[in-house]
Formats: C-alpha cells, sequence, structure tokens
C-alpha cells in the first residue's frame, strides 16, 4: 500500500514476514518530511517489536529527514525494540554516528535486485535532481506549506549537534527562536549553554538576543574586556564561559534567532570557525524559512513599509547626486552605492546622511519632497 | 573587462543563505525596479541584467555578507570597467 506518494518522493508501507517495512523513493526534503514522518509513526505502531527503514530508492535526505531517522532510532532503541535501516546513505550514517546513535540500530546492505544504482545512472539521477531542485524551488516559495513546530525543532536540534560537533572551540552550542514574540532557546548541547541564553533572556542583553533583534552577528573575542552588555556579562562569567559567536537567523529575510556558539577558552573562535558557524546558520535559517516559521503577516506588513521608505530615501538621494554632480540616473546610483561601500555604511544609511545634511539647507528635501 | 557570468551571482546568493524571494526583497528595498520573476532569470542566466540591475543585486548580496561579519565579495560591473 502507498501512503504517501507525490512527484518527488513515496513511501511504502508493507511487511516481510512478521516485519513492517517502510520503503522510501525520492527525496525527503522539508516539503515531503511531514508526509515521512506519518508514514514511519504509522510503520511503528503496526510493525513493532521488529521495523525496517528500506532506504535503497531514497535519492536525497535533508536536515528535516534526518532528524526524523534519528528520532525514531533513539526511540526504538530506547523502548528495547529492533529498527533496521537497509541500504542508508553515507549521510545518514554519519548523522546517526554524530548522534551518538550508531549501536541503537542494525545496519543491512541492500539486497540483491534492490534500486541501487550503477555509477552511470547515478549522475543521470542527480543532475535530473538538480534541474528538479531548481524547478521546485519556485513552487516551494508560493505554496511555503509551514512544517510543525516538531519536525522544524527536530531539525534545529540536529544543527546544534553538528555544530557542536565540528566547530573548533566549541564547548556548547544552541538555537534562540522568537516565537509568538518572545525569544526562547529550542535547542541546546547542555544545561549550562541553556543557562547562558536565559541570562540573556533575562537581561534583555548579550550577543544572542542582539543578533535575534538586529540581523547582524556578534563576535565576543573575550568577556574580560567586554563593556557592551554590563548586566549579561558578570552572569556569563560565573558560569565559565569566555568567548561567544552569535549569528543571526533569517526566516524570510527578518532575523527571527540566532546561532550561538560558547566557549570556556578566550579567543577560541578563529575565521574558519566563524565560516562553519554561518554555514550552520544558512542551514538553519533555510529550515525556518522553509516551514514560514517565526514571521507573523503584521510583522511582514511591517517589513514591506520599511522596504518602501528605504526605497524613497535611495530614491531621494539619489535624485540630490543626479543634480549636484550632473550625472544620470544610474551613474548616481553607483556614486552611492560606491561611497557605502567605502564608509562601511549601508546605502540605506548612507543616503539618510545625504538626505540629512541637504535636509539642514533645504526643509523640503528633509520632508522627503 | 568581461561582465561576470550570471551564474556567479547565483552561487553568491547560495552562499549568501539567500532565497531567490529574499534577495529580490533586499534587491527591490535598494530602488531595485524589475519584477521577482525576471531577478530569477538574471540568476539563471536566461535573462540578461543591465549593468545597473547587476550591481544592486551585487550589492543587495554584499550587504548580506557584511550582516554575517564578511567583506564585500561580489564585485560590480560598474566597477571593472576600463573607463
Amino acid at each position: 500500500m502507498t501512503v504517501g506518494d507525490g512527484p518527488l518522493a513515496g513511501f511504502a508501507v508493507g511487511s516481510e514476514g512478521n516485519q513492517a517495512v517502510l520503503s522510501v523513493r525520492g527525496d525527503v526534503d522539508i516539503l515531503t518530511a511531514s508526509s515521512f514522518a506519518a508514514c514511519f509513526e504509522e510503520v511503528i505502531a503496526k510493525g513493532r517489536p521488529s521495523v525496517v527503514l528500506d532506504l535503497a530508492g531514497m535519492d536525497f535526505v535533508g536536515t528535516a529527514g534526518l532528524a526524523i531517522i534519528a528520532s525514531a532510532v533513539r526511540r526504538l532503541g530506547a523502548s528495547g525494540d529492533h529498527l533496521t535501516i537497509r541500504a542508508p546513505s553515507a549521510i545518514v550514517v554519519r548523522f546517526l554516528e554524530i548522534m551518538g546513535l550508531e549501536d541503537r540500530y542494525r545496519l543491512e546492505q541492500p539486497r540483491s535486485g534492490s534500486t541501487s544504482l550503477g555509477p552511470e545512472q547515478t549522475v543521470a539521477v542527480s543532475e535530473e535532481h538538480e534541474a528538479t531542485t531548481r524547478r521546485v524551488q519556485g513552487l516551494r516559495r508560493v505554496t511555503a506549506v509551514p512544517a510543525d513546530d516538531d519536525v522544524v525543532d527536530g531539525a534545529l536540534r540536529l544543527v546544534v549537534a553538528l555544530a557542536r560537533a565540528t566547530v573548533g572551540g566549541a564547548d556548547g552550542v544552541s538555537v534562540s527562536l522568537r516565537r509568538h514574540g518572545l525569544l526562547g532557546t529550542v535547542a541546546a548541547s547542555d544545561q549550562t549553554i541553556l543557562d547562558m541564553d536565559a541570562n540573556q533572556y533575562a537581561t534583555g542583553e548579550g550577543p544572542c538576543v542582539d543578533a535575534s533583534v538586529t540581523g547582524h552577528w556578534f563576535h565576543v573575542e573575550s568577556l574580560d574586556h567586554e563593556l557592551r552588555w554590563p548586566a549579561f556579562t558578570p552572569r556569563a562569567k560565573k558560569l565559565g564561559i569566555n568567548a561567544i559567536l552569535s549569528t543571526p537567523l533569517l526566516a524570510q529575510n527578518q532575523p527571527v534567532g540566532a546561532l550561538n556558539i560558547y566557549s570556556r577558552t578566550p579567543a577560541a573562535f578563529r575565521a574558519k570557525d566563524q565560516e562553519l558557524a554561518s554555514v550552520f546558520a544558512t542551514e538553519a535559517s533555510a529550515i525556518l524559512t522553509d516551514a514560514g516559521a517565526g514571521v507573523s503577516d503584521e510583522q511582514l506588513a511591517s517589513r514591506y513599509q520599511q522596504a518602501l521608505r528605504t526605497r524613497e530615501i535611495i530614491a531621494l538621494a539619489q535624485g540630490m547626486v543626479m543634480e549636484r554632480d550632473g550625472v544620470g540616473q544610474d551613474d548616481a546610483y553607483a556614486i552611492l552605492r560606491r561611497t557605502s561601500q567605502h564608509s562601511d555604511q549601508r546605502l540605506r544609511d548612507r543616503a539618510e546622511d545625504i538626505v540629512a545634511s541637504a535636509g539642514r539647507h533645504d526643509p523640503n528635501l528633509a520632508a522627503g519632497r | 573587462m568581461a561582465e561576470p557570468p550570471a551564474d556567479q551571482l547565483d552561487a553568491y546568493r547560495g552562499d549568501a543563505g539567500l532565497s531567490h524571494g529574499e534577495l529580490w526583497f533586499r534587491y527591490f528595498e535598494l530602488g531595485g525596479m524589475s519584477t521577482a520573476l525576471e531577478v530569477e532569470a538574471f540568476l539563471y542566466g536566461a535573462l540578461e541584467p543591465t549593468r545597473h540591475d547587476h550591481d544592486v543585486i551585487a550589492h543587495a548580496l554584499n550587504e548580506r555578507f557584511s550582516e554575517l561579519g564578511g567583506n564585500h565579495p561580489v564585485p560590480y560591473v560598474e566597477d571593472s570597467e576600463d573607463a
């Protein structure tokens, strides 16, 4: 019986002897993850104590899919049931290893006659996959089916575990997310890290709070010399943390949280670690954006209003440069853009300065006319 | 100097962690006049952006890289000419 099916993935629930089998075909990504989870639950309920997950036909697995597999392995292992994973890809094996679950399931190599592909076919499939992915991206944006919070949280916990395992100098990692207007910790590697986040929410300051609000990253090399957060800093030191790297998470271009990496060692994070942090924050942001998380309609509306205001200010500054320098529209824009780049100021801020300084001589300009 | 190929812009977009929709929004905010569909076509190389459009997209990406703590890696067409 095929339970969940679509152009991208299919999940077939069947049985072999007294075992229940879930066979996966195609892509398990954020679009198909919830059907995957539902079918997996059905198989587990039906097949206990012996369940087989057949991944021989799976072309792609994203973070959400990995989170579902990891959570099922953990649950079945804890209740003493047997989970066999047939023909898992290297990434599935590696993820379960990182999560410390490598001895909680039985690995079975593909049976002869199963759908494993030769090298040439694999290339063709992966090219096809890429083309499909590109076509689907447009669709994904339009449909934007919000995934439920459990799937998103599972995926974020995985990001935390991976960041903890791969960022040099990291003693702990967390993800903070704004939900229903309140900043909270969705995933953290241990209690100290939870306390670090909680101290920032309580004092309303710290790199995690600032990154979540401004959408900019914050790097604290050492709290010994930190002056920006007088209430939070002594609390953090008491917990033994010295260096912090907070990278913003965006959903639909709006800051909604932060990936926080903590270390007991001063200056623990190097340029390479900052790059890695940004890679993980990007992954987490993509998960949140795909899930349509964190951003309310009012926030989106206010973001559009702000964008329109920014356009007005830039257009105004552009007009002033055209008049001042006697150049065309595009040249004036290029001049603005270059000065913004060289002064390391955002284009909007640069334009605002120009408008404000001219406004001191001409009140009409200051009023935005 | 030759213009950087369009798919390079799309690679930078991936590195910056912006979806096509998000990048278009930032482009729009900075004064861009093309539609989201057109911007996506620029990135895939299906449409040729004007030099101005190319540079507004490049700047939207560079401002995102700044927010992430990086420099401005995306080159501008207007700055690469032998003028």
